[in-house]
């Protein structure tokens, strides 16, 4: 499964990002200070880890937009964002039932 | 700030406080010394988007709606640039905004009021405001999602089905592009005004129509079709009523199905701020993952349509 962007390493970009823009500058605690960096140092280490890009998606996408829909489309695309859903907002498939 | 806003104004001010806000415009509360409560407008430091209204062009947008009767904030004044960037005010409307709060005990007349709303606004005439945005639906999406560069098939299936049923074979109207609850002040009595206007543009009057059943802007209350606050049948009954239209209500829920498609290309771009550093932001990044949480509706809605 392809997953979306920000992937994973992407979010903790963002996370570290604020970490130190936002909360690192209002720390005066010596203790807060130095274990905010070592949040942030782990959190850079999972942004260096990036997943291979998934081209089966991309040729989905092409045949349909180019107007080749096929029956079994619908069942494969829901089961593939429910797949999406229950890592980034498993609650929402709670709303289904 | 407060100097430029005492020129640009000509009265003095007595409080001006930015709003919590986007980069890309900034919102004040402004009060004069002689009582008045004025909200500005202006032009953010950040990327203004493509297909938003400049702040010249909303104001004028709002001039027209109130013209057309709709209730909307009473337009002040163009100030033209306060402090280096473009602004406007307007008055400072009360009644809440936030959606979650409106659906826990939504006024009981407020589904037909965003109908009577939505019917003023799409009677104001178009030559009026001859600088709206008019090309074709199926372009801009596309176009949108495009810009994205990542593939999105479930998306791709949501347009392919919608092109099939959708006729676009009314004249197009002015439309106010983010009809919705959020951009609605409402108080304990019903719909105060009809707020941000900046993506007004020329369109099918069934996209404004069907834009709140969307089921992201139910804020929780899914059980209520129409944005979490009522049935859907009264509204376009009213609505039709007072236009002389007849939507038939299969055709608004293929808009419904395309309105998950474009808040969901809308979620993919708006991640594009901050992937392409144009405006790093946690609450941005976080809009990629969530897209797929229309994705799935969309796709919900084709389903139980067969």
């Amino acid at each position: 499964m392809e997953l979306d962007r920000p992937v994973a390493s992407e979010l903790a970009g963002a996370v570290r990002e604020f970490l130190e823009a936002e909360i690192l500058p209002t720390l005066d605690d010596h203790r807060l200070r130095f274990r905010t960096l070592v949040a942030m140092n782990a959190l850079s280490i999972v942004e260096r880890e990036t997943p291979p890009p998934d081209e089966r998606t991309w040729e989905t996408a092409r045949r349909i937009r180019a107007g080749d829909v096929r029956p079994g489309d619908l069942a494969a695309l829901k089961s593939e964002i429910a797949a999406k859903l229950r890592i980034a907002s498993p609650r929402t498939l709670d709303r289904y039932s | 700030m407060r100097d430029a806003l005492e020129q640009a104004l000509g009265a003095r001010v007595e409080h001006a406080v930015k709003l919590a806000g986007g980069a890309s415009k900034e919102a004040w509360a402004v009060d004069l010394a002689d009582g008045r409560e004025l909200l500005v407008r202006r032009a953010g430091g950040g990327v203004i988007h493509l297909d938003t209204l400049s702040l010249r062009d909303e104001y004028e947008v709002i001039v027209a709606a109130r013209e057309a009767g709709v209730r909307a904030p009473e337009p002040i004044a163009y100030l033209g640039e306060v402090d280096g960037r473009e602004a406007f005010a307007m008055e400072r409307v009360h009644g809440e905004t936030i959606g979650r709060r409106i659906v826990k005990a939504p006024p009981p007349g407020l589904g037909l009021e965003m109908a009577e709303e939505l019917a003023k606004i799409h009677a104001v005439a178009p030559e009026r405001l001859p600088f709206l945005p008019h090309g074709s639906l199926w372009e801009r999406l596309y176009a949108e999602l495009d810009s994205v560069d990542e593939p999105h098939p479930a998306i791709e299936l949501g347009l392919a089905w919608c092109r099939e049923r959708l006729p676009l074979d009314r004249p197009p109207v002015v439309t106010h592009g983010d009809f919705r609850l959020g951009n609605l002040a409402v108080d304990e009595h019903g719909l105060v005004a009809v707020l941000d206007w900046e993506f007004a543009h020329l369109s099918d009057p069934a996209e404004d129509l069907a834009w709140p059943l969307v089921r992201a802007w139910r804020f929780g209350a899914d059980d209520r079709r129409l944005g979490g606050v009522g049935d859907v049948e009264p509204y376009l009954a009213r609505y039709d009523e007072l236009t002389g239209r007849a939507v038939p209500l299969s055709e608004l829920y293929a808009w419904e199905v395309l309105g998950n498609c474009k808040w969901a290309i809308g979620a993919l771009t708006q991640a594009r701020r901050h992937l392409r550093g144009e405006e790093r932001s946690v609450e941005l990044a976080i809009l990629g993952r969530l897209a797929a949480e229309m994705e799935y509706e969309l796709l919900d809605l084709i389903e139980r349509a067969a």
